[in-house]
C-alpha cells in the first residue's frame, strides 16, 4: 500500500496547519484522524447524510467527499471554530439549538449546525421554505426535524440581534 | 395540553448534556482512541446461505500489519448470542445464513491493512438453497435453516367461536396487509473501542441499550466470570431498538484479547446495513365482520412475520403484534394466529414499536373499511367499538385501568384538524372549491388556488401500546440514589442516553424531589462497573421505572439526610428540608428559600460523613421488576398507553407523491416530566413513522440488501417532515396512581401509518394495505382532471 506523503496547508478554525499526507486523503479523515477533531462526524460517507459537513472558505462541504488536494490553501471551519470570542462561548446557532432541542443523540448536530451557519450568512432571514432547502443535505433520525426547524428561526432572530447590536457598540464608540 | 416551549414555562429547560453536544465535544464511544490500538474489521458471508467448506486466514495472518487473526475456533466461551434465544454465531463454523453472517475478523495497525487482510482471507463456499419467502420457509420440501426448523415461534389467541360468527355477520371485510423492512437508520454506526487493561480485565466501550446484558453475552463467548468485564455504553449516536443485541462486541472483545492490544472497531454504513437489525416485514390478513349496527362481532387474524437468519427478539416482537392485531375494541369471537419464520433475508429484530406499528396498521385499516361499509364516520365508529374502562386487556388479561383511551379519542374528536374534516364532509355536496376555501381558511400552508390534481384528505387512527417486557419475561428495575463524596445528590441507573433525554428527565426528577439546582447533582449511568442493575432502556420503561425507583428511595434518603443535617447543627429535623446547595430552613417564603443560605451545605455533609467514616449510611438502593398482569398471559402487559393521530395529506394524482400536511397526535401517557422530551419523542417517533408509510424498505433480491446506503433507503429530509404537527399530551392518572409518568419512546411511531392511508382514502379513494404506499396506485387517468377544464401547467 503505497502512499506518496505531500506537504498539505490550510487554515483550521482560524489556525494554520501543516500535515505530510496523501493528497488524496479525505478531509473528513483528516479533520477527525490527524487533527483529533471529533465534533465532525461519519456516518453515510457518500455524501448524503451531512453529518460531515464542514464549511470550506465559508461554503458547506461534506468532508467524506472532499479529498485534501482539493481543500489544501483553504479557509476550514469545522463546530470546533464556530465559538464566540472565548472557547466556551457558544455561537447564537449553537445557544439556539440548545434551546429549542433542536437535537436529541446530537450526532447529526455539527453537520446540522454547519449548514445552518452557511445558511445564515447567505441568507439572514430565510423562510421555511428557505430553512429545508438549506439543510436538506443533513439527516436527523431522532427529532423529525421539529425542534431543528424551531431552532433555525430562533437562531435567525439571534444572529441578527447580534448583528444590530454591533454597529450601536461602534456607533456609541465614534 | 398542548406541548409547547411556551405551555411548558419553566420545565422547557435546555439539556444537561446539550452542551457538549452542539459544540462537538462529545466524545461518543465511536469517536475514542486509544495508545497503540488496532483497527478491527469483519469477514463476511458473500452468499446468504451456504456451507463453509474450507476456511484458510494464513495469508492474512503473515501480511505486514495484521496483528491478531480470528475464526470460530478463537471463541473460548459459547459462540454464540442473542438476548433471548443465543443462536446466532459470533463467528460462522460451517453454514452461513445470511450475508452479514461473520466468518472471520482481522486486527491490523491501519484500517486500510485491516480492510485488505480480508481479502486475504480465502472462504471456499457451497452455496445453497436461498429462502426469501417465509411461505416458503414453511414449506416441507424447504432447507431447514436451523436444527429445530424453520419456525422461531407461533402465537395463538381463541374465543369464542370466529368462523361461525363470521358467516353470520351482515358485514365483513377481508385484507391482507404488508409492512416494510425497515431499517433504524441511526446516523451513528456501530462501533466501539475495546481495552484490554493491566490488571486483566476488559473494557468495552460500545453503545446498546442494557450495558449489563452485553456483558453477560461477551462474558459468555469469553468464557469469563462477567465481573472482569466493565462495559461502558452511553453516549449513543441514536439506537432505536437497533442496539439491542450485540453487533461488533465480539469480534472487538476477542481480537483485544487476541492481540492484547485496544481494538477500534466502527462499522461503515453499507456494513451496519449488511449486517444490522432491521424492523419484521409482517404479512397480516384480516377478516372482521359486524353486525347490521356496526357492531363488531368477530376478528380472524393471521400473521407471518419474517424473522431472516437469526431468532434475536423475534418471538417477543411476534407476540406484541399478536397482542396488539385486535386493537383496543370489543369483540366476542377472536381467532388469531401468528408464525415468525427463519429466512435468509439479513436480520428481523427489535425496533421502536416492537411489531405495534405492523398490528395497528392492519387493525386500524380494518376499522376504516369498516365504517365505510356502513357509512359511518370513522371516529364513531371506533368510539361504539372502543373497549371500555374497566374491560380486560386484549389477551382478556387485568390491566391497569385509566380513562386514557376515552381521552385521547375525545381530544382527537375535538382537535382542529378533525373538525375540519367534519365540516369538509358536510359541505361535500358543496362545490369543489368552496371545500379549498375552507382548507385555506384554517390552514396557513394550504395554498389559496389547488389545481384538480391536488387531492387532500384526512385520517385518523388509534393506539392502545403497551410498555415493559410483558408478563412472563424478567423485566428487572431498580436504582441508587446516594450523596457522593464531593456532596452532590448522586443518582445511578443501569439505563442509556441514545438521544431520548433520560439525563435531562432524570435531573428534572431529582429537582423536583429535592428543590435542588443542576449543580447540586450527579447522574451515572451507561457504566457496568458504576451503576446496580435497573434493567434495560427498551419498551417504553426507563422513565416509569426511573420514576418509581425514586419514589422509593426518597423517603429513607430524605429523613438520613435530614437526621444528619439534625446531628451537625442543631436544628430540629422537622425545620429542615432539601434545597438549593444544600439543607435548608423549612418555609413558605420563596424570597428566604432562595437567597439565603443554607444551614449546611451538602458538601459539608459529605466531608462530615467521610471523616466520620460513615458515607455508606448516604447509599441507598432499592430493588423491584416492572410492573406485570398478574394472569398469566404470555408477554400481556399490563400498563399502557394510549395514542390518536389525525392527519391531513395532499395527493398529487399525476406523480403519485404524498405530503403530509398538518398531524395531531395525542398521547395520555400520565404527566409530562420532561416536556422538551416528550414533544421531540412525538415528533421524532411521528417522522419515523412517515418514512415506514412513504419511502423506507431496505430492499432485498435474492437475499441481497438493494438498499445499501441512505441514497437509495430513503429516509424523510427536512423537506419531507409534516407541514404542522401539534401534540396534546393528557396528563390525568387515576387517583393514588403508583406508576407515574409513563414511556413515549415508541407511541409516537405507531398509529400515523394508518392515518395517513386512510387520509389517502380520503384524498383520491384508493386503499392502501401495503406499505411503502406505491405512488402507481395513485397515479390517476388524465381524464378524471381534464373532464373539469384545467391542464397541467
Amino acid at each position: 500500500m503505497k502512499t506518496t506523503n505531500t506537504t498539505w496547508q490550510a487554515t483550521v478554525n482560524r489556525e494554520h496547519r501543516e500535515l505530510q499526507i496523501d493528497p488524496s486523503r479525505r478531509l473528513l479523515d483528516i479533520i477527525r484522524g490527524d487533527l483529533d477533531l471529533t465534533g465532525t462526524k461519519v456516518s453515510c460517507e457518500i455524501g448524503r447524510c451531512g453529518a460531515c459537513m464542514v464549511l470550506i472558505d465559508g461554503e458547506p462541504v461534506n468532508s467524506c467527499l472532499t479529498m485534501a488536494y482539493q481543500c489544501a490553501g483553504k479557509e476550514i471551519t469545522t463546530i470546533e471554530g464556530l465559538h464566540g470570542e472565548h472557547e466556551d462561548q457558544l455561537h447564537p446557532i449553537q445557544e439556539a439549538f440548545l434551546e429549542e432541542g433542536g437535537f436529541q443523540c446530537g450526532y447529526c448536530t455539527p453537520g446540522m449546525i454547519i449548514s445552518t451557519k452557511a445558511l445564515l450568512d447567505q441568507n439572514p432571514l430565510p423562510n421555511d421554505h428557505e430553512i429545508k432547502e438549506g439543510l436538506c443535505g443533513n439527516l436527523c433520525r431522532c427529532t423529525g426535524y421539529g425542534g431543528i426547524m424551531r431552532a433555525v428561526q430562533s437562531a435567525a432572530t439571534k444572529c441578527q440581534q447580534q448583528d444590530t447590536q454591533l454597529p450601536t457598540q461602534q456607533q456609541i464608540i465614534r | 395540553m398542548l406541548l409547547n416551549r411556551e405551555s411548558s414555562g419553566e420545565r422547557w429547560r435546555k439539556r444537561r448534556d446539550g452542551k457538549e453536544k452542539v459544540t462537538g465535544e462529545l466524545r461518543y464511544l465511536t469517536d475514542m482512541t486509544a495508545e497503540g490500538m488496532l483497527y478491527g474489521r469483519v469477514l463476511r458471508s458473500i452468499h446468504p446461505h451456504a456451507r463453509i467448506l474450507s476456511l484458510d486466514v494464513s495469508e492474512a495472518e503473515a501480511y505486514e500489519g495484521v496483528i491478531a487473526v480470528i475464526t470460530h475456533q478463537d471463541v473460548p466461551g459459547l459462540n454464540r448470542f442473542g438476548i433471548a434465544t443465543p443462536d446466532q454465531p459470533a463467528l460462522c463454523e460451517d453454514t452461513v445464513r445470511y450475508i452479514g453472517d461473520a466468518i472471520a475478523a482481522v486486527a491490523a495497525t491501519s484500517l486500510e491493512i485491516a480492510e485488505h487482510a480480508l481479502s486475504l482471507i480465502h472462504v471456499e463456499y457451497e452455496v445453497l438453497e436461498t429462502i426469501t419467502d417465509p411461505t416458503r420457509a414453511l414449506e416441507e420440501s424447504a432447507p431447514r435453516l436451523h436444527p429445530q426448523g424453520n419456525v422461531l415461534h407461533r402465537t395463538q389467541v381463541k374465543r369464542g367461536s370466529t368462523d361461525t360468527a363470521l358467516a353470520d355477520c351482515a358485514y365483513v371485510v377481508h385484507q391482507v396487509y404488508s409492512t416494510p423492512r425497515q431499517m433504524h437508520a441511526y446516523m451513528e454506526t456501530e462501533g466501539g473501542l475495546f481495552v484490554p487493561e493491566s490488571d486483566g480485565r476488559l473494557t468495552v466501550y460500545a453503545p446498546t441499550q442494557h450495558g449489563y446484558k452485553d456483558r453477560m453475552q461477551i462474558a459468555r463467548i469469553l468464557g469469563w466470570d462477567e465481573e472482569r468485564i466493565r462495559v461502558i455504553s452511553s453516549p449513543i449516536g441514536g439506537s432505536f431498538g437497533g442496539k439491542d443485541e450485540l453487533n461488533v462486541q465480539p469480534y472487538g472483545s476477542l481480537l483485544a484479547l487476541k492481540s492484547g492490544r485496544p481494538i477500534k472497531m466502527h462499522n461503515s454504513r453499507q456494513e451496519s446495513v449488511r449486517a444490522g437489525l432491521k424492523r419484521h416485514p409482517m404479512k397480516i390478513e384480516m377478516k372482521t365482520g359486524m353486525d347490521e349496527q356496526g357492531r363488531l362481532i368477530a376478528h380472524y387474524v393471521r400473521i407471518v412475520a419474517d424473522t431472516g437468519a437469526y431468532a434475536t427478539l423475534g418471538a417477543p416482537v411476534l407476540n406484541f403484534a399478536t397482542e396488539h392485531s385486535m386493537g383496543p375494541y370489543r369483540m366476542e369471537h377472536v381467532d388469531v394466529e401468528g408464525v415468525s419464520v427463519y429466512t435468509n433475508n439479513g436480520l428481523s429484530g427489535e425496533f421502536r414499536g416492537f411489531g405495534g406499528n405492523q398490528a395497528i396498521f392492519a387493525m386500524e385499516g380494518q376499522m376504516d373499511r369498516l365504517a365505510e361499509m356502513i357509512h359511518m364516520d370513522p371516529w364513531e365508529f371506533r368510539m361504539m367499538n372502543r373497549r371500555l374502562q374497566h374491560d380486560p386487556g386484549p389477551l382478556e388479561q387485568r390491566i391497569l385501568q385509566t380513562n386514557g383511551l376515552e381521552q385521547v379519542m375525545q381530544a382527537l374528536a375535538e382537535s382542529k384538524l378533525w373538525q375540519r374534516k367534519l365540516q369538509l364532509a358536510s359541505s361535500a355536496d358543496s362545490e369543489w372549491h368552496d371545500n379549498v376555501e375552507v382548507m385555506s381558511g384554517l390552514s396557513e400552508e394550504s395554498s389559496t388556488f389547488q389545481p384538480p390534481w391536488i387531492k387532500r384528505g384526512i385520517g385518523a387512527a388509534l393506539a392502545m401500546h403497551g410498555a415493559g417486557l410483558g408478563y412472563g419475561i424478567d423485566d428487572p428495575a431498580g436504582g441508587r440514589l446516594a450523596l457522593n463524596e464531593q456532596g452532590k445528590i448522586e443518582v445511578s441507573f443501569s439505563y442509556e442516553e441514545f438521544g431520548q433525554g433520560l439525563i435531562a428527565t432524570l435531573e428534572m426528577m431529582l429537582m423536583d424531589l429535592f428543590q435542588c439546582e443542576p449543580d447540586d447533582l450527579s447522574i451515572v449511568i451507561g457504566d457496568t462497573d458504576r451503576v446496580p442493575h435497573s434493567g434495560s432502556s427498551t419498551a417504553s420503561r426507563s422513565t416509569t421505572m426511573a420514576w418509581m425507583a425514586l419514589q422509593r428511595l426518597k423517603t429513607p434518603f430524605l429523613q438520613t439526610i435530614l437526621k444528619i443535617a439534625t446531628q451537625i447543627t442543631g436544628v430540629p429535623s422537622e425545620q429542615l428540608t432539601t434545597g438549593v446547595k444544600g439543607i435548608r430552613l423549612l418555609t413558605d417564603d420563596p424570597i428566604l428559600l432562595e437567597e439565603s443560605e443554607p444551614v449546611i451545605t451538602y458538601l459539608e455533609i459529605a466531608e462530615y460523613m467521610s471523616q466520620a467514616g460513615q458515607q455508606e449510611q448516604l447509599i441507598f438502593d432499592t430493588e423491584f421488576a416492572y410492573p406485570t398482569t398478574p394472569d398469566a398471559v404470555v408477554g400481556g402487559h399490563y400498563l399502557y398507553t394510549y395514542a390518536a393521530v389525525a392527519a391531513e395529506v395532499e395527493v398529487n394524482t399525476l406523480t403519485g407523491h404524498v405530503k403530509l400536511l398538518a398531524n395531531y397526535h395525542t398521547v395520555a401517557a400520565g404527566p409530562v416530566i420532561n416536556p422538551m422530551g416528550f414533544l421531540g419523542q412525538i415528533e421524532g417517533g411521528s417522522v419515523m413513522a412517515l418514512g415506514f408509510t412513504l419511502t423506507e424498505d431496505a430492499v432485498m433480491d435474492q437475499g441481497h440488501y438493494l438498499t445499501k446506503n441512505m441514497d437509495t433507503y430513503l429516509i424523510p429530509t427536512i423537506k419531507d417532515m409534516h407541514t404542522s404537527l401539534e401534540v396534546e399530551a393528557i396528563e390525568d392518572l387515576p387517583e393514588g396512581d403508583t406508576f407515574g409518568p409513563r414511556g413515549i419512546g415508541e407511541i409516537g411511531s405507531v398509529a400515523l401509518a394508518p392515518a395517513i392511508t386512510a387520509a389517502i382514502r380520503d384524498a383520491v379513494g384508493v386503499w392502501v394495505p401495503h406499505l411503502p404506499v406505491a405512488r402507481e396506485l395513485l397515479i390517476q387517468p388524465i381524464e378524471t382532471w381534464q373532464e373539469e377544464g384545467v391542464s397541467p401547467r
